[in-house]
């Protein structure tokens, strides 16, 4: 559980309590490019994507291996220049220095010093924010609890197992209070229960009012936290929408039928789309909540309804349509 | 400069965690152990005359101070092409980085951290090889101190040359790039030094380039000015004038106009490397 904001907490912490969203221009979008794009030699890492995250949400970047992702997340925060178009991020340009003040990332590929205890990590981390000193015993305790590592503060880095390593990278990520979390793969190397932690964790920062832009390969991560997504591949974006706006198909449904009378898809056509499954038939492309009226007129022409199951299609069909994979 | 001192004092902490300190101390205590045995025997082996004894001294005091010169072209060397490109490697600056922090900030504090250790070890050494000198033998070096910290300017030349190569080059590279250019400088001062005896330009004008290209074998013959008695050289060169071709004899002390030019190399790579290190993408 996150704790709450405060004004006080925030003077602690060392920034200003009248400043709690960050240095940028209020209203300015937390993230925002314009045909961002990078090359290396004769590659081309990103091809020009263009994308706005408001404050607040949790945005989702999805794409398949190689597509870019990590590549636009570097050079959002200034590991990276870029080679054409523009970034800013809470309303400076990438990279500037005292915006990172108010960002917490999480790498995809990071080590922290095995030879410190997890504790001292946060410290040194607190000290490069430029933390107010008194603050940050707190603050390590705070990441700590938050994170599940409650216990473990004084164990050396190198005796950490790689899903507590991750965890700890997501605590230096949530220290301060940062404004925007940029969480690459956050979720790569933990079990199902730190999945559902991290999953819980996301949606109090969006509680909060603290942006996420979630970088991650794992559509179902998406599914259950994201406001919105995009989805890119080859540099490129191909869509950008709320979840229910990139399931395009109309919902379907799978049922179980015994008994129905010859012909009978032709009394049953106006619902959709029929095909068979095996034991089981498939409508799709139905209209939303025409599951009951389907089985009422199913009933209605003598058939038994053994079993219904309403289908809507996932991120992932979408995701793969849109790569052309399907 | 709290992101300096931040990290510097990280770096020391990593080198007291990491047990580099306590490799250190065990080294320092093997050689100046053994040299203090060694000088014992010399002093009061009886297999010498007083006079040769007062020649082989300060020979022996050079010698190991040589070898001690080595071992901190080798620490400094091996440090720093460990302090960035093998941290870049393994992730471990991505996240420090991504802070509001400078890369020089970062840069610099691994620099002030890894030259205050190889000061500190410098100095511990030459202080303990002083008095295990005297101890036994009842020889001083004429300026122990300025040695000292010419031999720490060789350290610190090294390391901070291997900083800026480890900004864009592998860790291994970086080192043994390093120390194979230390080796060859010091390959040219031997060059030189024949040179100067057989009277031969082309080798002479190869050490004066490399003195100025890297500097850290000029510092080391300022050093061995600093070790020897005035009589000792002026002895050595009455025997022989071809004396003047022995690597391990100085017949001045180093012009204030190099050691200012060691300073100003030093500025200049420490800048380059602070600059390469802020444009390189991670």
């Amino acid at each position: 559980m996150l704790p709450a904001r405060s004004a006080e907490r925030a003077a602690v912490a060392g920034h200003g309590a009248s400043d709690p969203g960050g240095c940028a221009p209020p209203g300015s979008p937390a993230i925002h490019t314009i045909e961002l794009s990078k090359r290396y030699r004769s590659t081309v890492a990103l091809a020009g994507l263009s994308m706005t995250v408001a404050r607040g949400e949790v945005f989702g970047f999805l794409g398949p291996n190689g597509a870019g992702k990590t590549t636009a997340v570097k050079l959002l925060l200034g590991l990276a220049r870029p080679t054409g178009g523009e970034a800013m991020v809470l309303g400076a340009p990438a990279g500037d220095l005292q915006t990172r003040r108010q960002i917490g990332y999480l790498p995809e590929l990071f080590r922290f010093q095995s030879w410190l205890t997890a504790r001292e990590v946060l410290v040194l981390h607190c000290r490069l924010m430029r933390m107010a000193r008194p603050g940050w015993a707190a603050a390590a305790d705070e990441s700590l609890h938050v994170v599940g590592l409650d216990g473990r503060g004084d164990d050396k880095v190198g005796t950490f197992s790689k899903g507590m390593q991750q965890r700890l990278g997501l605590g230096v990520a949530l220290l301060g209070e940062p404004a925007l979390v940029v969480l690459d793969e956050p979720t790569s190397a933990l079990d199902p229960v730190g999945r559902h932690h991290v999953r819980v964790i996301i949606r109090e920062l969006r509680d909060r009012g603290t942006t996420v832009f979630l970088n991650t390969h794992l559509l179902e991560e998406a599914e259950h936290v994201c406001d919105r997504v995009t989805i890119i591949n080859k540099g490129r974006s191909l869509a950008t929408g709320t979840l229910a706006e990139l399931k395009v198909r109309r919902p379907s449904a799978r049922l179980r039928v015994t008994g129905l009378p010859g012909g009978w898809w032709r009394r049953l056509a106006n619902f959709g789309r029929w095909s068979e499954q095996g034991d089981w038939l498939l409508v799709e492309e139905m209209a939303a909540g025409r599951v009951p009226e389907l089985v009422a007129a199913i009933v209605a022409l003598g058939g038994r309804v053994e079993a219904v199951i309403p289908e809507q299609q996932s991120l992932e069909e979408s995701f793969l349509k849109l790569l052309g994979e399907t | 400069m709290n992101a300096v001192l931040t990290i510097a004092s990280l770096t020391l902490r990593e080198a007291v965690r990491r047990r580099l300190v306590a490799a250190f101390a065990v080294i320092s205590v093997v050689l100046v152990g053994a040299s203090g045995w060694a000088f014992y025997k010399l002093s009061h082996g009886g297999a010498f005359t007083s006079g040769e004894t007062n020649v082989a001294l300060p020979q022996a005091v050079v010698l190991f101070m040589f070898m001690f010169s080595f071992v901190v072209a080798l620490s400094a060397s091996a440090v720093g092409s460990l302090a960035v490109s093998s941290e870049i490697d393994s992730g471990v600056l991505q996240t420090v980085v991504a802070r509001p922090v400078r890369r020089s900030e970062v840069l610099l504090g691994k620099w002030l951290g890894l030259a205050g250790l190889l000061g500190a070890y410098t100095a511990i050494v030459s202080g303990l090889q002083v008095a295990v000198v005297y101890w036994t033998s009842g020889f001083v070096e004429p300026d122990p101190a300025a040695a000292a910290a010419l031999v720490f300017g060789e350290g610190v030349v090294l390391l901070t040359f291997v900083l800026l190569l480890s900004t864009r080059l592998s860790a291994l590279a970086a080192g043994v790039i390093g120390i194979a250019l230390f080796g060859l400088a010091w390959l040219a001062g031997v060059g030189g030094t024949l040179a100067t005896a057989f009277n031969i330009h082309a080798l002479h004008t190869a050490n004066e380039v490399s003195q100025y290209l890297l500097p850290t074998n000029g510092l080391w013959q300022g050093a061995i000015y600093y070790l020897e008695p005035s009589s000792f050289v002026t002895q050595q060169l009455a025997a022989s004038p071809v004396g003047q071709g022995d690597p391990f004899l100085a017949l001045a002390a180093p012009p204030w106009q190099y050691l200012a030019w060691a300073g100003i190399w030093l500025a200049g790579v420490l800048a380059l490397g602070l600059v390469s290190f802020e444009r390189r993408e991670l």
